[in-house]
C-alpha cells in the first residue's frame, strides 16, 4: 500500500507553513510516530511524525517550499520497492539532504553532568587508544596505507562534537580519526577504511585520510590543506537557505591558516552571517615546520578580527574549557549571529604522518604537553568532582581496548573491493561517461 | 508559446524557471545581484535578484576559491547551486575546489554524497588578451567526475542549462561571449547575432546528444560553442565548391555522443576537427583517438585538426584574428581533405 502524507492542521491560524526540512532520507524506513518532518509556524517550528509506520518513497514537497494544510507532502509505503503506479505520484527531483537530518550520530549529555563527561572520556580514551595500537602495528609494518595520527588533541574533537545534534554536519581533514569516532562512527567502519576494504566507511576507496559517514553529518574529510573551509561555509550557507537551524563545524590545523582558502572561507562567511564554526586545532606544527616560521600573529583567533567575527583562543587540552567555548560558538551561530573562530591550543604526540618521528622537536617539549594530556584530566575531574570509581573507569578503558582490537581484527579480516568497485561511483549513473 | 531570445536571454531564463520550480538552486557569483549593477560581466543575471531577492541570487566577494567551494558545500548538503566566474579563466584561482573537491566528493565517500552543482565560465577570444579569453574546455574533460558543457545556440543554451541543474553531477557549463547576443549597453562588439524562437516552457536538452547542425556527405567537421557557427559558414562556402560537409555540434563534451561521430564518420570517411583552444591536450585530440579506434576502417584520410597555434591568447585584433580558427582554416582544411 501507498499512503499519502499530508500537511496536519497546526495551530489555530491554518493557512500556509514552511516545510523547513525533511528527517527521514527517501527510501528509509520510518517508525510510526517519529518525526518525519519540519514545518514553521507563526510560533515555532513543529516537527510533524509520520501517521503510520513505512518506507519514506517519495518527496512530493522538498525543503525550503510553502505547503498548506491538508497537502500531500510525501507518501509512505508498507514495502521497499512496491511500484509508485498511482497517477499525481511524482518522482523526487532531487535528493533532499537538506532538510535530512541524520539520526545516528553520537549524542553527548551535556559535559558539565557525570553522564556526559563519562561520555566523553570514552571517546577520548577510545580514539587514544586506536591510535596507539594502530601506531604498534604501524611499526610492525601491518598498516597497508598511510597514517596522520590524532593522539593528544582528543579534547578538540570530543569538546566539539559533544556539542553537535544531529543534523549538524561536520568537515574534518586528512586526520580525521578523532573527529569521526567523536562523531560516532562504528570503529569497525574506520579501521576497514584504513585497510581498504569494502567494508571501510567509504568502501575502501576513501582511505585513511578520506573518511566519509553521511549518516552521521561526517561529510568526506579533506586532504588538501584548508579546502574544507570554503566548503563548510557553503553547506551552513545551503542550512541557512533552507532555514534549519543546522549549523556546519569545520575543523583544520594552523597550517591552514597561510593557505587562500582560509581566507576567503572566512570572509565569505561572515559577510553572509552563515552558520559555521571554524575550529583551528593549532598543535603548533605544519608537518615539520613550527607555527613562528609561517606567521607573525601566532595567535590565530586574532585573525578573526579582521572578518569582524568573535574569535577565543582556549586551552585544546581541557575538554570543559573546548566544551564551553563551542557551546557559546554553536548557540551563536544557530541564533543567526553567524561564524566564530575558535583556536584551540593543543599538540600531537605522534609526527605528522607515518614514518615522521618528529626529529624537529625536543623531548622536552613533547614531555611539557604530555603533562597537559587531556584524557588524565578528564580522569580526575571525573573522580573529584563526581566520584567516579578507578574500577568504573578502568572498566571504561577496558571495553575501549576490546573495541579496538575488535575492529582491528574485522578490518583485517574483511572483503577487499570487488574490481568493479574502481570504476563505481565515478558519476551518478556509475562510471565513465 | 516562445519569443526570439539572446543565448544571455535564454540562459537567464532557464535560472528563473529553476528557481520557481526548486527551492534548492540558488546563484552565487561576482556582481551577479547587485541592485543597480549589470547582472553579471554579461546581464545574464539581471533582474533576477529582484525576483528572487539577494539570498537567492548571492553577491559575494572576489574569492573564486570561495564561491566554488561554497557551491560544493551547499551541493553536498542537498541545495542545487549555480556558482559563476566572471571569466572563465578566473577558474584557475578555483581549480583545487573544481578538480579536488567538486569532481572527487561522490568517488571518495564510495556514492554517499552528491555535487549537484552548476559552474558557469564564460569562455572564448572577444578583445580582451589572454587572460580574459581563454576556451578552458579540455582541462575540465580530463577530470573524472566532471561533466562539460558548451553550447553554442540560445534554444541549447536552455535546455542544456535546465537539465545540468537537474544533473546530480557537477557541470562546468562554458558560455562563449560572443554568442551571448547581449542586448544594450554590455552588448559584446564582436558577437553574433543568433537570436531565435526559444519556447517559454520549460525544456530539457539531454546531455550527451550531439546535434548534425548540416548534412552532408563529404566531410563531418565536429565543433562547439562559436566553431560551430564558422563550421556551419564554412560548409556554405564549401558547397559552392561541391563539397558536402556535415557539422556536428558536440554541446557537451562529456558525456560524449560516440554514437553521432562513429555515424557521421561511417557516412563520410572525412573528418576534420575545430576548437578554438590551442591543439596541444585539446579536446579535439581525444576525439580523434577514439574515432581512430572505432572507425579506422572507414577513415579516407588521417583525421585533421583545425585549432589555435600552441601560445596565450594575444590582444591586438589582428593577432586575435589569427589566433581564433577561421571560417577559411576550417575551409582549407576541409579541402585538403577532399585530395
Amino acid at each position: 500500500m501507498i499512503y499519502p502524507v499530508v500537511v496536519p492542521a497546526l495551530g489555530a491560524t491554518g493557512g500556509d507553513f514552511a516545510l523547513v526540512g525533511w528527517l527521514v532520507q527517501p527510501g528509509a524506513w520510518v517508525e510510526q510516530g517519529a518525526p518525519l518532518f519540519v514545518v514553521q509556524t507563526d510560533k515555532a517550528d513543529m516537527e510533524v511524525e509520520a501517521f503510520r509506520g513505512g518506507y519514506l518513497r517519495t518527496i512530493v514537497i522538498p525543503a525550503g517550499a510553502t505547503v498548506s494544510v491538508r497537502e500531500t507532502v510525501a507518501y509512505l509505503s508498507d514495502s521497499r520497492d512496491e511500484p509508485l503506479a498511482a497517477d499525481g505520484i511524482e518522482t523526487p527531483q532531487a535528493p533532499l539532504a537538506t532538510g535530512a537530518a541524520p539520526r545516528s550520530s553520537a549524542s553527548y549529555s551535556s559535559l558539565n553532568s557525570c553522564e556526559g563527561l563519562l561520555e566523553a572520556y570514552r571517546h577520548m580514551v577510545l580514539t587514544r587508544r586506536f591510535e596507539d595500537h594502530l601506531y604498534a602495528l604501524f611499526l610492525q609494518g601491518l598498516v597497508p596505507g598511510t597514517l596522520h595520527q590524532y593522539q593528544g588533541q582528543e579534547a578538540v574533537a570530543v569538546g566539539v562534537c559533544s556539542v553537535l545534534e544531529s543534523g549538524d554536519a561536520v568537515f574534518s581533514t586528512h586526520r580525521p580519526v578523532g573527529h569521526f569516532i567523536a562523531r560516532g562512527c562504528p570503529l569497525r567502519s574506520i579501521a576497514a577504511e584504513l585497510w581498504g576494504k569494502a567494508t571501510g566507511c567509504a568502501g575502501g576507496k576513501g582511505g585513511q585520510m578520506h573518511l566519509t559517514n553521511m549518516q552521521i553529518g561526517a561529510y568526506p574529510s579533506n586532504a588538501i590543506v584548508g579546502a574544507n573551509i570554503p566548503i563548510a561555509t557553503g553547506a551552513a550557507l545551503a542550512f541557512r537557505l533552507s532555514r534549519t537551524n543546522r549549523v556546519a563545524v569545520s575543523f583544520f590545523g594552523d597550517g591552514a591558516t597561510n593557505i587562500g582558502a582560509f581566507h576567503e572561507g572566512i570572509n565569505l562567511a561572515a559577510v553572509k552571517n552563515a552558520p559555521v564554526i571554524f575550529v583551528c586545532e593549532n598543535n603548533h606544527y605544519a608537518a615539520s615546520t613550527h607555527i613562528s616560521l609561517s606567521t607573525r600573529v601566532q595567535q590565530i583567533a586574532r585573525r578573526a578580527e579582521a572578518y569582524g567575527i568573535p574569535g577565543h583562543t582556549m586551552d585544546g587540552m581541557d575538554i570543559l574549557a573546548v566544551y564551553q567555548a563551542t557551546r557559546e560558538a554553536v548557540a551563536r551561530a544557530r541564533a543567526g549571529e553567524g561564524p566564530t573562530l575558535l583556536e584551540f591550543l593543543t599538540y600531537r604526540y605522534a609526527g605528522h604522518s607515518r614514518g615522521d618521528p618528529g626529529g624537529y622537536r625536543t623531548k622536552e617539549e613533547l614531555q611539557k604537553w604530555r603533562e597537559l594530556d587531556p584524557i588524565p584530566r578528564c580522569r580526575e575531574v571525573l573522580m573529584r568532582q563526581y566520584g567516579a570509581s578507578a574500577e568504573s573507569l578502568q572498566l571504561i578503558e577496558d571495553e575501549c581496548q576490546e573495541s579496538v582490537e575488535d575492529s582491528v581484527e574485522f578490518a583485517r579480516s574483511s572483503p577487499n573491493p570487488a574490481s568493479g568497485e574502481l570504476r563505481a561511483a565515478v558519476y551518478a549513473s556509475g562510471g565513465a561517461q | 508559446m516562445s519569443a526570439r531570445l539572446s543565448m544571455a536571454e535564454a540562459l537567464r531564463d532557464a535560472m528563473r524557471l529553476a528557481m520557481k520550480r526548486n527551492p534548492l538552486v540558488f546563484l552565487m557569483g561576482q556582481d551577479i545581484g547587485i541592485s543597480g549593477g549589470f547582472g553579471g560581466g554579461f546581464t545574464v543575471t539581471l533582474g533576477l535578484s529582484d525576483e528572487f531577492g539577494h539570498d537567492r541570487v548571492m553577491d559575494t566577494p572576489i574569492s573564486e576559491t570561495a564561491i566554488v567551494g561554497a557551491a560544493v558545500g551547499a551541493a553536498m548538503a542537498g541545495m542545487r547551486p549555480i556558482a559563476e566566474m566572471q571569466y572563465g579563466d578566473f577558474v584557475f584561482c578555483a581549480m583545487d575546489q573544481v578538480v579536488n573537491q567538486a569532481a572527487k566528493m561522490r568517488y571518495m565517500s564510495n556514492g554517499q554524497v552528491s555535487v549537484p552543482m552548476v559552474l558557469r565560465l564564460p569562455v572564448g577570444a572577444s578583445g580582451r588578451g589572454a587572460q580574459h579569453g581563454q576556451c578552458t574546455e579540455a582541462l575540465f574533460m580530463h577530470t573524472p567526475g566532471l561533466k562539460v558543457v558548451c553550447p553554442s545556440t540560445p534554444y541549447d543554451a536552455k535546455g542544456l542549462l535546465l537539465a545540468a541543474i537537474d544533473d546530480d553531477d557537477p557541470v562546468i557549463f562554458l558560455e562563449h561571449k560572443r554568442l551571448y547576443g547581449s542586448k544594450g549597453s554590455r552588448k559584446e562588439r564582436t558577437s553574433l547575432e543568433i537570436d531565435e524562437p526559444v519556447p517559454e516552457e520549460e525544456y530539457e536538452v539531454q546531455l550527451g546528444s550531439a546535434a548534425v547542425r548540416r548534412p552532408g556527405s563529404d566531410v563531418t567537421i565536429v565543433a562547439n560553442m562559436l566553431m560551430v557557427h564558422r563550421a556551419l559558414s564554412a560548409a556554405a562556402e564549401l558547397q559552392r565548391e561541391g563539397i558536402g560537409a556535415e557539422v556536428v555540434d558536440l554541446r557537451s563534451l562529456v558525456p560524449l555522443d560516440m554514437e553521432t561521430l562513429v555515424r557521421s564518420a561511417r557516412k563520410t570517411s572525412r573528418v576534420m576537427i575545430a576548437e578554438e583552444d590551442n591543439l596541444t591536450g585539446g579536446w579535439g585530440a581525444k576525439i580523434a583517438a577514439r574515432l581512430t579506434n572505432e572507425v579506422f576502417y572507414s577513415l579516407d584520410r588521417p583525421i585533421a585538426r583545425v585549432a589555435a597555434p600552441d601560445t596565450p591568447l594575444p590582444c591586438a585584433p589582428v593577432l586575435e584574428e589569427e589566433y581564433v580558427p577561421s571560417v577559411q582554416r576550417i575551409v582549407q582544411a576541409a579541402r585538403d581533405l577532399m585530395n
